[in-house]
Parts: structure tokens; sequence; C-alpha cells
């Protein structure tokens, strides 16, 4: 009886043990259903590898990173804002790869110098208002970021965290370049008595806005696309007069990942023209300049962009999302 | 002539080393050995990894820095908040709760309104449901575009915000009231009915009896169904995920604070904090309350007992129970029509998508879950069959640890049994992050205190004297426990598995943190569509979910009633 | 006879929330082989925890058993070569009665044919051929408690304990079976522990009684003595019933004992008592041991009687005397004699060999 036991113990850890051929193993920060349409592609294109994915929001992506550092248990990442990847490449988690043609021919500052990390797409942060609440209460969808702690927008808006989506630091960041750090927490603070409420991901509050639970979210202008026009919700995207922050979207070789050389193909195929053009169902921008674009896609020359110091914001990522926590108490 | 039978009556410390005791288990080296094995399996998955939390907690890089204890009775608000609005929930949910529960048992036991069966069953649904979907539903109904709150809006003019303390409350309310609805149809049932009738022989009228009978008898239970909705509440992490907004909780805050900040000693804090009351609750439970009130979910109890036939009793509480009922089947309801509209919330248009969806992506998450919880839940049930046998029927030094012991986890809220595993299982000596094992063993271990429990109450109503007369008879612990003891709990051990398996497949705090790339489970995808507010997957992951436990448990059922043949009639 | 089981000194001391109970007592005890020896008393007076002790279901506080010489005191049950019928019998009841009484032989790696032969073998002793197939839940409290016995048997273990295997069944089987355990007993020769409150069953069927109350013997021995010569007033009134009359010893003459009661009668007992002349003593008499005589007519007491009942083939009567003692009487052929009336005036002619002296 006690074997049986046992034998069951050792098959349920044998099990684990098991070692797949050919699979590859990908943590993103990207949306599940836009992260199935590449992936979906990519073992179209190369049907004997398998891949093997979970999603993480940026924070949670970098924790877990950190945590499996001594025993890594995927090989890339995939998507997520550069200021994580940076943070991430200064505590020695990624492995370069300068060799891939992709990295070399983007333009310097859309990757690592030490080819630690290289973006793939970009984005800018906007404002997602439900278009029946604008309707009812004679509104325009808010053009500045003081437009957000009006009494009409007060109460009803949501957004990242900061420390667990990128584009909630990428907000916050974006903040501290615009009014410098004291004014952006000030800011903060106010904007959280006007919240309804924190989201963990990045783009949940597009949704949130689509259903009317909140009025307005702050989100990636891709995602307010992508998972609120496009889907049918009655969404509106607006970008603040004062200056908007962006992200340039990265991927990276995890070091010591189990399958360095199978990344390295998906690497290289992520940057091509065929993978970026089909950015086009998500709305996302792409760097590759010969990928294909979505029809009215927005595009970095119709908005109002800050000075976003990448590298800066990666090396005070911990501080600032300490203080935001000790300022306004979430 | 009742007869001392040791174990089952009389007290000891809970470390008392008789010299006697521990003499006689030298000469059962079998007996030893099963005991010296569950002791270090207990030790090793149960006891390590929460001093792993604690440690967390209070050193930081090798130093000892109680850091966040301080700033909480400093009152720093991202701690003190969480923590006091955890209680003001568990114990609005704990009150509520007993109370609809009562009542609901009352109606149960004690009229006699129509359609009980139903009216049980639809009760006791949400034991088995999975995570979030009555958050959901509640932000779908009651929200700020909530179709009820629209309503109620055009109509009366009433604004109210769902989100924070009155969603936790009814939500949690309508997912726990059910465990304080078996307790008290237990306590209710087994009230001897000659009390209230010889009361009302004496003269007292129906309310006088009521309220110094039936009430007074009844304490024990709702004294247990308080504390046991408490615990539940405070480690309720799916709903509040979804409808906390500006009220934090600390199961979410502890989660928050460990995979989005990577802040150990914040989050393990956190999980101390959450820690404290739930075991203080559940202690008082144990000793106070003594294990007769626990309930088992596959128990049967009898519906003996006075039966209220005045109209002005039955009808309102008949009421009630529709009222209840009804709000259940419509928050439910909502998840099963949310699972085939496009777009929930927007686009209501009839359609197989979303299952299509989880049946494509979510496949995989699916066969592992069932996998993984398929394999704990065999080796979790003899596991506690053993330990419950070991408990109720053996003597032996460190008895009352272990039983303590092994039913921690009934009072650690999951998500700090989840967070332990991870802090104490990822480095060598023994790595187990990223495995199945790892998985497998959270299912165990967290689920376990509920097989312990049932086995135990199993075993109680086995005549002692029967393993009296196996081992008289020359079988050792083995042989008597899979020749004696096994056959005649079999049939309950079956049905006890159905609920636990169905209580590792809607499992999520416990799980959350130690899925990986590989495992991955159907509650965190469920999750994963909840955070991205995409309500019609995430309505379908849960329609898929609440299919396949319900198929589980009728087969568990059928199994029981038609191939157990002979072993059942043991009796 | 050799002694198979000792007791030295065995103690059991539960410890609860309140103050300790000293369940038994340093008991010392000696089985001999073959014999059947019964722990007698009242409830709690610690007979059944003796027993259980020397199973090994409760472990001595102190003391020490031995069994064919060796210790076994720390043994768990299943290393003991003791077997048990339990007062609820404890038969399996998942397990036909042929299983039931298989189990032993099975737990031992006995050959299928062999445990075929002596299940059988067994079945037909006990009286059960032709029930192999039932389960224990179809049959009747008598047959149960023959499965219990054939089950214990059929290992042929070295000492039979029994605990109060009777007290489930009625009064009339209860007779029957008692004299059904016996025979076995005395056939196979088992060495036998034995548990009962039932004196007449503890008479009817021992080699020897010991007298238990409050966890400590109060005497040892035969039915016979133990009935005619009680070692104390417990031992007295358990066993049968006894009166008791208050006196004293006024001379010891060769092998007979002079009392004077209170009430100045003297009885010549031929019996040497260790009692000297002058000591305070109490006469037990038994009901038995008296006869009713017309009160003119010789006799050694007067009384009047106070209670009379009839209970089938005797006649119940309580004597209150002067001295405000009573004798309870029982008298043989109440229905020829006719049943005397209370407030009746009798003698009491005493059957003086059957007096007993215990200390006053």
């Amino acid at each position: 009886m006690s074997r049986w036991f046992l034998a069951l113990l050792l098959l349920a850890l044998g099990i684990s043990g098991l070692a797949a051929t050919k699979v590859l193993h990908i943590y993103t920060a990207l949306d599940v259903d836009e992260a199935k349409i590449y992936i979906e592609a990519f073992q179209q294109k190369y049907p004997d590898i398998k891949v093997e994915w979970v999603r993480l929001s940026a924070g949670e992506l970098l924790a877990r990173l950190r945590a499996e550092a001594a025993n890594p248990q995927a090989s890339l990442w995939l998507g997520g804002p550069s200021d994580t990847f940076i943070v991430a490449k200064m505590e020695g988690l990624l492995a370069p790869y300068k060799e891939s043609l992709g990295w070399q021919y983007l333009p310097a500052k859309f990757k690592d110098p030490d080819g630690y990390w290289v973006g793939i797409y970009t984005g800018f942060i906007g404002f997602a208002s439900n278009k029946d609440y604008l309707e009812q209460h004679g509104l325009e969808p808010p053009t500045s970021w003081y437009d957000l702690l009006r009494p009409e927008f007060c109460g009803k808006l949501s957004m990242a965290f900061p420390y667990t989506s990128g584009t909630g630091y990428t907000r916050l960041a974006t903040l501290v370049f615009l009014m410098g750090e004291e004014k952006a927490l000030e800011f903060e603070k106010k904007l959280s008595e006007c919240i309804h409420h924190y989201t963990k991901a990045g783009s949940a509050p597009v949704t949130e806005v689509g259903l009317g639970e909140v009025a307005v979210g702050i989100a990636f202008s891709h995602d307010v696309i992508a998972k609120g026009v496009a889907k049918g919700y009655p969404v509106v995207l607006s970008f603040p007069k004062e200056g908007t922050g962006y992200e340039i979207g990265a991927m990276a070789l995890i070091k010591g990942g189990p399958e360095p050389d199978l990344a390295k193909i998906f690497y290289d195929w992520m940057l091509s023209a065929e993978a970026q053009s089909l950015y086009k169902k998500w709305f996302r921008v792409p760097l590759n300049p010969e990928a294909e674009v979505a029809e009215g896609l927005i595009t970095a020359e119709m908005v109002n962009l800050v000075e976003y110091d990448a590298l800066w914001a990666a090396e005070n990522r911990d501080r600032l999302c300490e203080l935001w926590q000790r300022t306004t108490g979430y | 002539m009742t007869r001392k039978r040791v174990g089952a009556g009389i007290t000891r410390p809970l470390f008392c080393l008789s010299r006697s005791r521990a003499v006689q288990l030298i000469h059962d080296p079998v007996l030893l050995t099963v005991i010296f094995c569950v002791f270090a399996l207990i030790g090793l998955l149960v006891v390590y990894p929460l001093v792993r939390v604690f440690t967390a907690s209070l050193f930081q890089r090798g130093a000892f820095n109680p850091r966040y204890f301080l700033y909480f009775f400093e009152g720093r608000p991202y701690l003190l908040r969480p923590f006091l609005n955890s209680i003001t929930v568990g114990v609005l949910v704990a009150v509520i709760g007993t109370v609809v529960g009562f009542l609901f048992a009352y109606a149960i036991t004690r009229t006699n309104v129509p359609g009980k069966s139903i009216f049980r069953w639809i009760a006791t649904f949400p034991i088995i449901s999975p995570p979030f979907l009555l958050a959901l539903s509640a932000i779908l109904l009651l929200g700020e575009n909530g179709i009820i709150t629209k309503w109620l809006f055009s109509r009366f003019g009433i604004r109210w915000s769902i989100y924070g303390l009155p969603g936790l409350v009814l939500t949690e309310t309508l997912a726990y009231f059910p465990l304080a609805f078996l307790t008290l149809e237990g306590v209710l049932s087994g009230i001897d009915p000659a009390l209230e009738e010889s009361a009302m022989d004496l003269g007292a009228s129906k309310l006088r009896t009521f309220f110094r009978v039936t009430l007074p008898l009844a304490t024990p239970g709702l004294a247990a169904s308080f504390l046991l909705l408490f615990i539940r509440s405070l480690e309720d992490f799916g709903n509040p995920v979804v409808i906390q907004g500006r009220y934090p909780v600390l199961t979410v805050q502890a989660y928050l604070a460990i995979t989005g900040m990577y802040n150990l000693p914040l989050g393990a804090t956190l999980a101390i904090l959450l820690l404290v009351p739930s075991v203080l609750a559940f202690m008082l439970l144990q000793f106070w309350v003594g294990r007769r009130s626990y309930i088992t979910v596959t128990g049967r109890p009898s519906t003996a007992g006075l039966q209220t036939t005045e109209p002005y009793i039955k009808w309102p509480l008949f009421a009630g129970l529709v009222t209840l009922s009804g709000i259940i089947l419509l928050f439910y309801g909502m998840v099963f029509y949310g699972a085939f509209t496009e777009l929930w919330g927007v686009n209501h248009a009839f359609t197989l998508d979303n299952f299509r969806y989880v049946f494509s992506t979510g496949a995989s998450y699916l066969v592992n879950t069932l996998k993984l919880a398929g394999i704990a839940t065999p080796l979790g049930g003899i596991l506690g069959t053993i330990i419950a046998y070991l408990v109720t029927r053996k003597d032996f030094p460190g008895r009352r640890a272990l039983d303590f012991l092994a039913m921690l986890n009934f009072a650690v809220p999951g998500i700090i049994v989840g967070m332990g595993y991870v802090f104490a299982f990822n480095t060598p000596p023994i790595q187990l992050t990223g495995t199945a094992a790892i998985i497998i063993l959270v299912f165990i271990f967290q689920r376990m205190p509920v097989t312990i429990r049932d086995g135990i109450a199993m075993l109680q109503q086995i005549d002692p004297v029967i393993d009296d007369a196996a081992a008289d008879l020359g079988a050792g612990f083995f042989r008597a426990f899979r020749r004696v003891t096994l056959p005649l709990v079999a049939p309950a051990l079956v049905a006890g598995m159905a609920y636990m398996f169905s209580a590792c497949v809607t499992s999520i705090s416990a799980v959350i943190m130690v899925v990986s790339a590989k495992w991955q489970l159907v509650t965190v995808a469920l999750l994963h569509e909840v955070d991205n507010a995409d309500l019609s997957q995430a309505a379908a992951y849960g329609v898929v979910i609440i299919v396949v436990v319900l198929g589980t448990i009728f087969l568990m059922d059928f199994l029981v009633r038609n191939l157990l043949g002979r072993w059942r009639h043991a009796r | 006879m050799p002694a198979e089981l000792v007791l030295q000194r065995l103690t059991k001391i539960f410890r609860g929330r309140g103050k300790p109970v000293v369940a038994v007592d340093h008991v010392d005890l000696e089985v001999g082989k073959g014999e059947l020896l019964t722990l007698l008393g009242p409830s709690g007076c610690g007979k059944t925890t003796t027993l259980r002790m020397v199973g090994g279901f409760e472990i001595p506080t102190e003391g020490e058993i031995y069994l064919g010489g060796q210790r076994i005191t720390h043994l768990p049950p299943q290393r003991r070569p003791t077997a048990t019928v339990f007062q609820s019998y404890g038969l399996f009841p998942h397990m036909t009665v042929f299983e039931n009484v298989a189990f032993g032989l099975k737990v031992r790696h006995l050959p299928r044919a062999e445990i075929r032969r002596r299940v059988h073998e067994v079945l037909q002793l006990v009286g059960l051929e032709g029930l192999e197939d039932r389960p224990p839940g179809k049959l009747s409290g008598g047959q149960q408690q023959r499965v219990a016995l054939a089950r214990v048997l059929v290992i042929r273990p070295q000492v039979l304990l029994f605990d109060e295997p009777l007290s489930n069944l009625d009064a009339k089987l209860r007779v029957e079976t008692r004299e059904h355990i016996r025979r076995i007993q005395k056939e196979l020769g088992i060495t036998s522990l034995y548990v009962t409150h039932d004196q007449a069953e503890a008479m009817a069927i021992s080699d020897r009684i010991v007298v238990m109350n409050r966890g400590q013997i109060q005497q040892v021995g035969t039915p016979q003595e133990i009935y005619l010569r009680p070692a104390n007033a417990f031992v007295a009134d358990f066993i049968g019933r006894a009166s008791f009359l208050q006196g004293k010893v006024v001379a010891k003459i060769g092998e007979e004992t002079e009392v004077e009661l209170n009430n100045g009668v003297r009885l010549m007992i031929p019996y040497s008592f260790a009692f000297s002349p002058g000591e305070k003593v109490k006469v037990v008499v038994r009901p038995e041991g008296v006869d009713l005589v017309d009160p003119q007519e010789a006799c050694d007491l007067v009384g009047t009687v106070v209670l009379a009942q009839l209970t089938g083939a005797l006649a119940h009567y309580r004597i209150m005397l002067d001295s405000q003692e009573t004798v309870e009487v029982e008298v043989l052929g109440a229905l020829e004699k006719g049943l005397l009336a209370p407030g009746t005036q009798v003698g009491l002619r005493l059957h003086l060999k059957n007096l007993h002296l215990l200390p006053a």
C-alpha cells in the first residue's frame, strides 16, 4: 500500500521532470489575444518548434525573472516597455544577441547599445473615454492631464498600478518628465483621490471604459484602439496636449534560459517585416520600416511627446514605485 | 457501560511524552515509521513554508529588520488600511452570512416549506463555484453601468457603487453562507426534538421556546459558523481582485507586493497580518467550539425535528429562500449568459467563439488542471485518511500536535500557502518551482484539512472495537488500514474526494504563485481574462470549470451509489 | 497448575482534566494454564481495564505482564498471543462470516486450503455451519456472538480474553451460551481471562474468581470459597445476598467459635475464625441459610415479617428483629406453604455451619 503511494508520488515528480524536445518557453507582457497572433504565426512558419508561453504583466514578469534567476524557466521575453528591460539588464537577467540582423538595422534609440534588448514596437499613452458617458453629460474627451481632476471625471477614472504594469509606470515616469518629481507625485496623489480603482494590467482600463464601469481610462493608444474601438466598444481616444509619454516595446533573450537557440530563431523572426506586419491587427506601430501598417494608425508625428529618458526611468523604477506607494497609500 | 477510549476524550497537553506510550511505539515499528513519515511530511510541507514566510517578513538580507511591522504599528496607510478593511469585511460577512445561513437552515429543518431539496442544492452550489464569477456578475448587474444600477437610477434616481465594501460583503456572503447553512443545518437537526417538545409541553409559546431552548442549543453552531466564515472571508482572493476598487484588502495587496513589486518583506508582512487573525479564529474554533461542530460537505443530516407549520413563520421564510435562491441563480445565470455573448456588456449577440477560445488557447490549461488535480486528489485523500486514522484511533506522543498542524492549513489563507512554497522551494536542496510537483503539493497540503476533517467524522461513525479486533487478530497498521478501515470509509472517502477535486480545480489564491510556463492552470487563465476585462472569455472559462466540477461530483455520486456494492452496507 | 499469565503490580492511572483516576491499583494475579479465571465486580471496578491491559489495548502506568514466561507489557495487540471476544463482538461488517473467521488466519499467511479446513472445523464447533456466506448484519445476536468466538478460537491463541461477552444477549440465551463457552474452553484447554459483572455467570463457569472493587482485588478464590467465606463485607454483599448482624466473639473452643449477638443471642459456629475473644464482629447470614418456623418453636431469633415477595420457586422475606436489624430470608416451596403476610411474627432458625464472621 505504501508502495502505491510512493509510486504515485514518483510519477508525479517524474511528469514534471520530463523535458520535451524542441519546445520554446516564452514569457510575454503582451495581451494574451495579441501574443497568440504572433506566436501562432511563428509556429506556422516553424512547425517543428512548439511554443509554451505565459502572459504576465510587466511588473510581474520582472518579478518572475528575479525569482527564477538561479534557474530560469523561459528563454525569451516578448513585449513590454523597455524600462523593465533596462532594469533587467542592470540586474544581469538578460543575454545579448547583437548578431541578429534585425538588431543591427534598427536606429540607436530603439535598442540597447550592448545588444541586450531590441525594440519591436512603439506606443503612446492616451486617454480612453466612454462615448455614451460623454454624450450624456455633454462633455468632450479630456485633452489635458488636468482634465482628469475635473469633477465630471473625478471618481470615474481607472488606470494601472505603476508597480505591476508597464503602462502604469510609463505614465508615472511621463509625469515626472513633464512636471518634475515632486510635482508629479503631488499630481498622482490628487489623481489617486479621483480614481475609481487601480488595475493590475495596463490595458484593463480600456475594457472598463468600454463597459461603462468608468468614464475615462489611461492606456496605450494601440490598446485603446484594438481592445476598445475595434472591438465595438463605445470608446474614443484622445491625448493630453501638454505632452504624453511613449514606450518602446522590447524583446530580449533571458540569460540562462533553457533553449537559447530556439529563442534566437524567434527573435530574428519577430524583427522581420513579415512578423511586424501582423501588428495591423492590434494597431501597434512597428519599428521595421518595411512592415505594413494598419489604416488610420496613430503615428509619432500626430502626438505631442515628452522627452522620455528610458534609462533614467529604468534606474529609478523601484525608488519611484515605493515613493508612489507611500504617497498615495496604494 | 461506556469505556474510556483513549484518543477521544482523554485530554492531554500538546506534547505529553508519556514514557509508557513511547515504549509501546518502539514495539510497533511499522506504526512508528508511519507516524514519523507523517510528521516529516507535515513538518516539511506545512510548517516549513510558513516559517519561511515569517522569516521573510522579519529578515532582510540576513539582518533582523521587521521594517514593515514597525510601519504597520506606525499606521502607514498601505499597511494599516488593508488590515482594517480585511477585518471589517470578515466580521460583516461572518455576521450576515451566519444570520442568512441560520434562517435558511431553520427553514429547511424546522418548517415544511415546499421544494426543500431544490433550495438546498442551490444553496450549496457556491461551494464548488470557481472564483471571480460572483464578483463579475456583481459588476454586470450592480456596477457603475450595471443593468440593475441603470434601472434603479432611471426609476428612482438612486446612485451607488458596488465596488469596495458593499461588493465585497455581497459577493463573499453569497460565496460563503453555504458553509454557515451546512453547519447550522447539522446543528439544528442534531437538537433532540424532545427538548423543544417538552418546553412547549410545559407551556412555553413557540417564540419563547425558540429563544430559550432552540437558540441557546444552537449557539455552538452559530459561533462555529461565525468563525468559519470569518476565516474564509479573510482568505478570499478572487472576489476582491475584481471588486475591491479603492478598498484594498490584505490578500490582494500581499499578492501585488510579491508579484508586482517583488517586495518580499512587504508581501510577507501583509501575509502575516492576514495570518494572525485567521489562525486565532481557527484556534478558537478548535478548542472552544470543539470538533463536533465541523460540517462535512458529504454528510447528509436527517431532517428530524419539530416542524413549524404556522403560515406567518413559514411563508416569510419561504419568501426569503426564494429570494436568496433567486439571487444566486441570477448571478450564476449572468455568467452562463455572458459566456455566449460576443462582447459582454456591449454586444450580446450569440456566439460560441468564447468556448472555441477556451478549448483552443485554454485547452492545455484545462488538461493540466485536471491532470494535476487528478493526481493530487487520491494522494491527498489517502494521506488525509491516514492522518485522520492516526489522530482518532492511535495514541502516541505528539498526537495533538499532529492534529493541530495537519489542520493548520485550514486557517492559513491560500495566498500564504502559495507564497510559503515559493519561498521554501525556490532554491536547492529542494527546488520545485516551475514543476508540476509543487502544484500537486500545494493542492494536497492546502486542501488536506478538509479530507482529514471528513475522515475524522467518518471514523467516528465506525465502532472503534472493530479496529481493536483487527489488531487483536494480528493485523499490523497497513493490513488493518487496508482491509478493515478503508473499505468501511470508502464510500464517504470517494464522495469526499469529489469535493477535494473540485476544490483543487477551483483553487486560485494558493496556486497563483506556483504556476509556470510549463504548468498553467485554468483558474489562473480565468484571472488573466478578468485582468484584461475580457469578460465573455472569462465567463466561458467559468462555465467550463463549473461543468467539469459538477460532472465530477455527479460521477462520484453515481459511483458511490451503484458500484461500491458490498462496501456500502457496512454499518 | 503452572502459571501461564502473570500480572505483577499492574496499575493504570488515567489523567484527565480533573483529578487522576486510579482505575487499576497494583494488581497481582496469576492465571494457571487451562484455567478460566473471572474478574468480577461492579462497573468502574477496573476489571475491564485490567483485561484491556492484558490484551494490549491499554498501556499500564506501572507493573508488568508475563505470558508463558515472556514479558508482553508493552507489545502492541497484534504481537501478543492473546485473542479477545469483545462485548460488542467487533465483527467486520463488510465481510461474510467465513471471511471474518478466516481473517486471523489470512494475517498469518496460512495456505488457502488450510484456512478453509480450519474455518469449517471451528464453525462446526460453535454450531454455525451453513452460515459461511452471511454478512454479520443478517445474524441474530447469539449467532454473532458465536462468530466472534469462532474468530478467536480458530487462531489457537495462548490466552483467551472475554470482555463481558454475554451482556448483549437475553437471559435465556446468556445461560445457554455460557455453558457453551465453558464447554469449549475446557475441551480445548485454553487459558482464559473472563470479565463480567454478573455474579451468577461468574459462579457458574469459573475455576476461580477475582472480586474487584475500586481498582483493587478484594478476594481471589473458587466460587465456593468466595460464596461461603467472603473476605470482607463488600464481597459478602456482592456475591449473593447477605444480612449482617452485629455481635462479638465470646470464646474460641477448638474448631468452633462462640458468638454473642448484640441482642444477647448466642450462636456456636462450627468454624475456626481468626478472631480473638472480645473482638467485635459482623455475622453474615445468607438468605437460604435461614428456616422460618413458628415463633413458639425452638429458634435462634424472633422477628416480624416486613416484606414478602414471591419470585417463582422462592419466596423472599425481609424480617425485622427487635434490634432493628433486618434479615433477608429465601424459602423454597412457598407454593405449598403459602406466603406469610407482613406483620406475622416468625422464628428464625439459622444454619450455623453456613454462618460467617467478618470484622465489624
